[in-house]
């Protein structure tokens, strides 16, 4: 992460100086990966998720906004369900990276949305993701809060949606078509180092 | 159009995509793998299915360490688990058959029991195979363990029996996961005299839609 600053050459040191660093801890929650018939439906869903987010951003042209990185990891179960019986199916870890733009909404709260990709890695290679892992395109937009803690910490709390269409090589090889759209909720704390 | 209707054109189909679901699969090319037996009752059949039950997987197996059971019992049951996508079987090797759901022996099939259904299977001059299904009196339990028979007939230097053993130890194990007959097509695994090597895309099918309907034998023991 914070491949916005490493890429920033030395000469623009004064860019340096504007650029916010953070990091968060949360959780986060997702709608169906899918949803299946064989004789009752069955639907796969991930199990709500502790996550990490790292970020960075600098100023672009008017006061006030920003573009900046932000990068994600979920690591969390998930499981079917079918006639109101749950079967885990194993531990499902996600990695997503997004451009945003972000800018001010009203006093301490700013809002960002941005596009990117989504990673999922299975801890095993079975069922709906037997031959691995998908990269998916991804979309989403939140809402920030900061407060001033330190001279240069500022504590920041974040809420995030985000949204993707899903599918696996193994659901497209079985004859699934389309993909099911997935809708995921994210609320985090954690800490910014300000500009100010 | 103006302007805001556009907009709002471009929304709606907009969001109509966003909401739309993966199309499934239709799932409707299998074959019949009900065990059709005399009515426990005297009149009419009974028609039995069967998968193992979630609480009682990963399906315990033990293996006797001879005609290449113990490689070909694994690639088994991993070409069976590629039927499922939702964890419905799984099955692992058990050290001791004392506590075994499912018993894989090398050689003939014993003499059939009275209360035994044979499954009787892979006519080829290299080897066969057999699975023995005991079942309660009134056709409502199946009695475990599950026997298995993988017999390499007499010379082990036979042309071809390498994969005769591996193709009679996957089919044979197709009727541990549940398909208690065998598919009237050439081509699939569960052919009575099977040549292809690996489960086909019906024999798949057929596996997986029996552990999303109702079983009507359950198991017990061992």
């Amino acid at each position: 992460m914070l491949l916005l600053a490493l890429l920033l050459p030395d000469s623009v040191s004064g860019l340096h100086a504007q650029t916010e660093y953070y990091a968060r801890i949360g959780a986060v929650g997702a709608s169906d990966l899918l949803r299946d018939v064989i004789v009752d439906e069955i639907r796969v869903r991930q199990s709500i998720a502790p996550m990490i987010a790292l970020g960075a951003s600098l100023p672009i042209g008017a006061p006030g906004y920003r573009v900046g990185l932000e990068g994600t990891l979920a690591s969390g179960k998930f499981h079917s369900s079918e006639s109101g019986t749950d079967t885990d199916l194993g531990t499902l870890r996600e990695a997503s990276i997004l451009l945003n733009l972000e800018g001010p909404v009203y006093r301490e709260f700013r809002w960002r949305a941005g596009l990117g990709g989504l990673q999922y890695w299975p801890a095993d290679k079975d069922g709906i993701f037997r031959s691995g892992g998908t990269a998916r395109f991804l979309a989403g937009a939140g809402l920030d809060y900061r407060r001033p803690v330190l001279p240069t910490w500022d504590l920041m709390g974040s809420l995030r949606y985000d949204f993707h269409r899903f599918t696996t090589d193994e659901l497209k090889a079985r004859g699934f078509s389309q993909t099911q759209g997935v809708s995921r909720v994210s609320l985090s704390v954690g800490l910014s180092r300000s500009t100010r | 159009m103006i302007r805001p209707a556009r907009w709002i054109s471009l929304g709606l189909v907009a969001a109509a995509g966003a909401c739309s679901d993966i199309a499934t699969p239709i799932r409707n090319d299998f074959y019949e793998w009900r065990l059709i037996v005399p009515s426990a009752s005297g009149s009419g059949n009974d028609s039995l299915t069967f998968h193992w039950p979630h609480e009682r997987l990963p399906v315990r197996v033990w293996v006797e360490n001879d005609a290449s059971l113990p490689e070909n019992i694994p690639r088994a049951i991993a070409a069976w688990r590629a039927a499922f996508l939702y964890g419905e079987f799984d099955a692992t090797i058990a050290a001791d058959s004392s506590g075994a759901d499912v018993i894989v022996r090398a050689g003939a099939a014993p003499g059939t029991q009275f209360s035994r259904v044979r499954l009787h299977s892979a006519l080829a001059p290299e080897c066969e195979g057999a699975t023995d299904l005991d079942l309660s009196d009134d056709h409502t339990q199946l009695r475990l363990p599950i026997r298995v028979y993988v017999d390499p007939h007499s010379d082990p230097n036979a042309p071809n029996l390498a994969e005769c053993l591996t193709l009679t130890t996957t089919h044979e194990f197709g009727h541990v996961v549940g398909i208690f007959r065998h598919s009237g097509v050439a081509t699939d695994l569960m052919y009575a005299d099977p040549s292809v090597a690996g489960p086909s895309e019906r024999d798949l099918t057929t596996a997986e839609v029996i552990y999303h309907l109702r079983s009507n034998l359950e198991a017990v023991g061992p």
